[in-house]
This record gives structure tokens, C-alpha cells and sequence, in this order.
């Protein structure tokens, strides 16, 4: 509502660049000179690995002001992937690059480097946290663990990345480029766990109402008890329920698209039953306590200057929910809005009576079925597609399936804009 | 990405194996070390001798009644040069048992160390 709208350019490149600067410094700093050739490409990576490590533990922090800084969480999580796989894949070169120096002074050196019974503990540091990383990425990788088991396991990777940079410190001692890691690591790490999934910063709400929707989703009036987010439409919050007199909550942070942003703070969110804790929110009451964290996200961020074409699908009309509601039209606006059957969708007479009495609103609302919509067709509907922003939110089938058919009508990327609600 | 994690992962264990197998299937000592020794086994030297060597360009060190020549190898030496250098021209029994925070070299660093001997430290003189 308040804060500016964050730049494509910041969007694109503040992540990356982010994620560039922590072993970009470090392999400048540690830079060999002189070296075999094995033994220096060891350092260089060990040096970028432990870099990067940094920067995915700092792109996993969950706060409001670093997330806008950093083009939104979407980006920040996309980089955080990036870096953490990087680094793993250098890691495991540090090792064998110096057991290959090694094989070329004698071959037996090869197998005493990396054999844990003829080292010392800082060695051995470095073999479990190597060990932690791979059981670590093992378990992210693995797509069918449940959720509140995959986020424990993931702990595992926080634990390698601090054991990483022990070792490094009992080899060499504390440099200042190695504190620097070091101090940048624990700081982002301890914000993450205490503040975001402790919960130390989150705002305390309550709810207010519980209204039903078609389609196992209800949408939930929340009221601050104390300081309100400052929340505008298409962003999302992390938000966790507490009990009831006849409910209880799961506890654990999960996000929520808001619906709704009203008078004194008081928001709205739309919760479809699709795991088994927002299946159990299906169950909430009035008075049950919530702690909110964010807003994040950076979807429809800002006023648009151009006409605009939005495509929702099934929940995933949330976000557009939250911008019809705040205020009416400022440019021509097209709804594709797609669900199963009519008795799934969502807020679907509010919709219409909003194209009453908003002449600058078109919605063309369909029910497609359990396949993909015919999407030709619909595209085949909306007038000068290429003047239009294309603002997608739904499942991510959906959205791969759009994208090629927009990019064949002539609509540049960068007038696409969609987010990955993606937290694995 | 989850395949190229599959892919690093096997191809690291695989590299790891290989190192191991070679472990057993080639001579336990290094011949290159095993000829200094035998080369050089005979000469003496005293601590006034290692002294006239305490220069990052001829750097001689006493460890453990031996005499080394680590010249060549201080370029590779993992810690940085300020925690090395002074050892040069001086008896480094100790800094060589209890490199920093008080840990030995390792069995490892011990073959490496063999490479560089040149002969040993007569301590009667």
C-alpha cells in the first residue's frame, strides 16, 4: 500500500548479485598464487562452495524489508536453489582436487588425504559437514516427504553450513574474510529460525470471521490485536494458527494469499484445504489466535500503466480478489478466471456483481474441467493482447501451459508476470 | 537439478572408490621419499648449521632429530607464511607436534614431510 513498487531490474538482478558478492570476496581474498595447478583450483572452490553457502543462507531469510530489497521472496528463493546447489557441486570438488594434487606427488597420498582415520578433527569437520549437505539435499530432493518432516531434515543443511565454516576456521584461523562469513551465516540463520519460524516477529491477529467458500476453501477476517501489516493487494503473509475453543491449530507457518485488505488492518485470506494442515484451518473458528509474518511478494505490485489481463486460476484467484476489492479499475482489465466446475469457484457472484458496477472490469469465468482450458480460445477473446500487462496466478501446469501460448500471440516476457509459491 | 545432484553425488563416491582401490593396488611407500632417505641418511648436521638456513628462500628446520629442506614445499604449506616462516632456521619439534590450537600434523603430512629430509641432527655437538 505504502512501499514503492519494486523495479523489473531489482527483480531480475538484486538476487543474483546478492549471491555473487559473499564468494566472489572470499575467492579474492584466498586467491592462490603459485600453486599446482590441482591444489589451487582446491582452494578456489572450497572458497567459492563456502561463499555460496553463505549467500543461500542469506537468501532464505524470511523478512519484509530484505526480501523488497532483494526483487521478493520469489526470486530470493529461486537463488537461494541456485547457490546452495552450486555450492554443493564445488564442495565436492575441494576434496578430490587436493586428493588428485596429492596423487601426482605419490598415489598413497591420494587415499590418506581423504581417509577420515588418518586425520584430525578439523578434517573431520569437513567430512561431516559435507555429509550433512548431501543427507540434507538428499531429503529436499526427495518430493513425496511431507512437509513438516522435509523442513526438520532440512535443518541438516543449516548444521553443514556451520560445521563447513568450522572447519574452515580450525584449518586456517580467523581471517576476516572467514569471520565475515562467518558472522553474515549465524546472523541470517538465527534471524531465520528465531524470528521467522519461532515466530519471534510475527504480529498477533485473531479471527474475526470464517466465511465458507465452494470448493473446500473458506476465507478468514483476521483483526490485529496490536500493530497491522501494512499489506497491499497480491501479496501474501506467512501466517499460523493457534486453538480454539473447539479447534487446534497446526502451529506452523504456511502462506496465505490476502483476499482482502480492510479498514483498521483488518485483512482477509483465502485458504483452500490442500495439505493437511490448511485442510484442518477448513475447521477454524472466530476467536482463534493467529501470528502473522510479512507481507512478501511483489504480485501486482504498483499502478499499472497499461491495460491489463489477468488469469486466475482456482485459488490463485485470491490475489486479484484483494486488488477488485481495494479499489476499482484505473485501466481497462480482462479476468480470464478458470476452476473445475461452478461449484468450485470461489467468490464468483462477488465477481459479477464487481462487473456491474466497474465498466472498466471484464470477467470471462469458465469451467475447464480436470484438463487445461482451451486456451487458444479464451486468448482469441481478449482484445489487444499485446498493449496488456499478463498478470498469472494458479497452478504451475497451468502456467507453463499458458506461457508459450501468450509468448505465440506476440506478448513480450517481460509483460508476463507470475509467482511460484513454492517454499521447498 | 535433482538430477545433477544424483549425478555429482554418484560421480564423487565413484572418484572416492577409485582413490581407495588405488590405495591397494599400488606400492605403500612413495619411491621418490623412500631415495631421499637412503640418499641422505648419512649426513649429520647441527643446529648451528640449520640456522645459517632461516630464510623463506632457504628454509631448513630441525623436527624430531632430523634435518628437513622445506624450501620447496612452503609455497604449498595450507596456513599462511607468517605462521611458518619464523620456524625457519630453528628446532620445530614442537610447532610440528602442535600446529595451531594444539593438533599434530597429520600421518599424512608426516609422508609429505619425508620428501624434504636431508639428513640428521647431531645434538652431541
Amino acid at each position: 500500500m505504502t512501499s514503492r513498487p519494486t523495479s523489473a531490474l531489482v527483480r531480475r538482478f538484486a538476487a543474483p548479485l546478492a549471491a555473487l558478492v559473499p564468494p566472489v570476496a572470499a575467492v579474492w581474498w584466498a586467491f592462490p598464487e603459485n600453486l599446482p595447478l590441482w591444489r589451487s583450483i582446491a582452494i578456489v572452490a572450497a572458497w567459492a562452495g563456502s561463499g555460496l553457502l553463505v549467500s543461500s543462507i542469506v537468501l532464505m531469510m524470511r523478512e519484509t524489508h530484505v526480501a523488497r530489497l532483494l526483487g521478493g521472496l520469489e526470486s530470493m528463493y529461486r537463488w537461494h536453489h541456485r547457490s546452495g546447489m552450486l555450492a554443493y557441486l564445488l564442495l565436492l570438488c575441494h576434496p578430490l582436487a587436493l586428493a588428485l594434487d596429492d596423487w601426482l606427488e605419490a598415489p598413497q597420498l591420494a587415499w590418506m588425504l581423504l581417509a577420515p582415520w588418518t586425520q584430525s578433527w578439523p578434517l573431520w569437520l569437513g567430512w561431516a559437514a559435507l555429509l550433512l549437505l548431501m543427507f540434507g539435499l538428499t531429503t529436499t530432493f526427495a518430493a513425496r516427504l511431507p512437509y513438516r518432516r522435509w523442513r526438520f531434515f532440512h535443518l541438516a543443511l543449516g548444521l553443514g553450513v556451520l560445521l563447513g565454516l568450522a572447519h574452515v576456521y580450525a584449518l586456517l584461523g580467523g581471517a576476516n574474510i572467514l569471520l565475515f562469513l562467518i558472522v553474515t551465516t549465524a546472523l541470517a540463520l538465527g534471524w531465520r529460525l528465531i524470528a521467522s519460524d519461532v515466530g519471534a516477529a510475527a504480529h498477533p491477529y485473531h479471527v474475526v470471521r470464517v466465511a465458507h467458500q465452494p470448493g473446500e476453501m473458506i476465507e478468514v477476517l483476521l483483526a490485529p490485536y496490536a500493530s497491522a501489516l501494512a499489506v497491499s493487494p497480491g501479496q501474501f503473509v506467512l501466517a499460523a494458527f493457534g486453538d480454539g475453543p473447539h479447534y487446534r491449530g497446526c502451529g506452523e507457518y504456511h502462506p496465505f494469499t490476502v483476499s482482502g485488505i480492510e479498514a483498521d488492518g483488518v485483512l482477509r485470506l483465502g485458504i483452500k484445504a490442500l495439505g493437511p494442515c490448511s485442510q484442518r484451518i477448513q475447521n477454524l473458528e472466530a476467536g482463534v489466535l493467529v501470528h502473522l509474518q510479512g507481507p512478501f511478494g511483489i504480485f501486482l505490485d504498483g499502478t499499472p500503466s497499461r491495460p491489463q489481463l489477468w488469469v486466475a486460476g482456482g485459488i490463485g484467484i485470491t490475489p486479484f480478489m484483494a486488488a477488485l476489492r481495494a479499489h476499482r479499475r484505473v485501466q481497462p482489465t480482462t479476468l480470464i478466471y478458470l476452476f473445475r466446475s461452478a461449484a468450485d469457484a470461489a467468490f464468483l457472484d462477488e465477481l459479477s456483481a464487481l462487473v456491474r458496477t466497474d465498466p472498466q472490469f471484464e470477467l470471462l469465468a469458465e469451467a475447464s474441467g480436470r484438463g487445461l482450458p482451451d486456451f487458444p480460445g479464451l486468448l482469441a477473446r481478449i482484445s489487444q493482447i499485446t498493449e496488456r500487462d499478463v498478470n498469472i496466478c494458479g497452478p504451475m501446469p497451468m502456467v507453463d501451459a499458458l506461457m508459450p501460448q501468450l509468448r505465440q500471440l506476440g506478448v513480450a516476457a517481460d509483460a508476463i508476470h507470475f509467482e511460484r509459491f513454492d517454499f521447498r | 537439478m535433482r538430477k545433477l545432484f544424483i549425478f555429482s553425488t554418484v560421480t564423487f563416491w565413484l572418484v572416492v572408490a577409485g582413490f581407495w582401490l588405488a590405495n591397494f593396488f599400488l606400492p605403500l611407500e612413495p619411491p621418490s621419499a623412500v631415495s631421499t632417505i637412503a640418499e641422505t641418511a648419512d649426513r649429520n648436521f647441527t643446529l648451528s648449521d640449520v640456522a645459517l638456513h632461516g630464510r623463506e628462500d632457504d628454509c631448513w628446520m630441525a623436527i624430531e632429530v632430523q634435518v628437513y629442506d622445506i624450501t620447496a614445499y612452503l609455497p604449498d604449506h595450507p596456513s599462511e607464511p607468517e605462521l611458518v616462516l619464523p620456524w625457519c632456521g630453528k628446532e620445530a619439534t614442537q610447532a610440528w607436534q602442535t600446529k595451531g590450537k594444539g593438533r599434530p600434523h597429520s600421518p599424512r603430512a608426516d609422508q609429505l614431510l619425508a620428501k624434504y629430509r636431508i639428513g640428521k641432527l647431531d645434538e652431541a655437538r
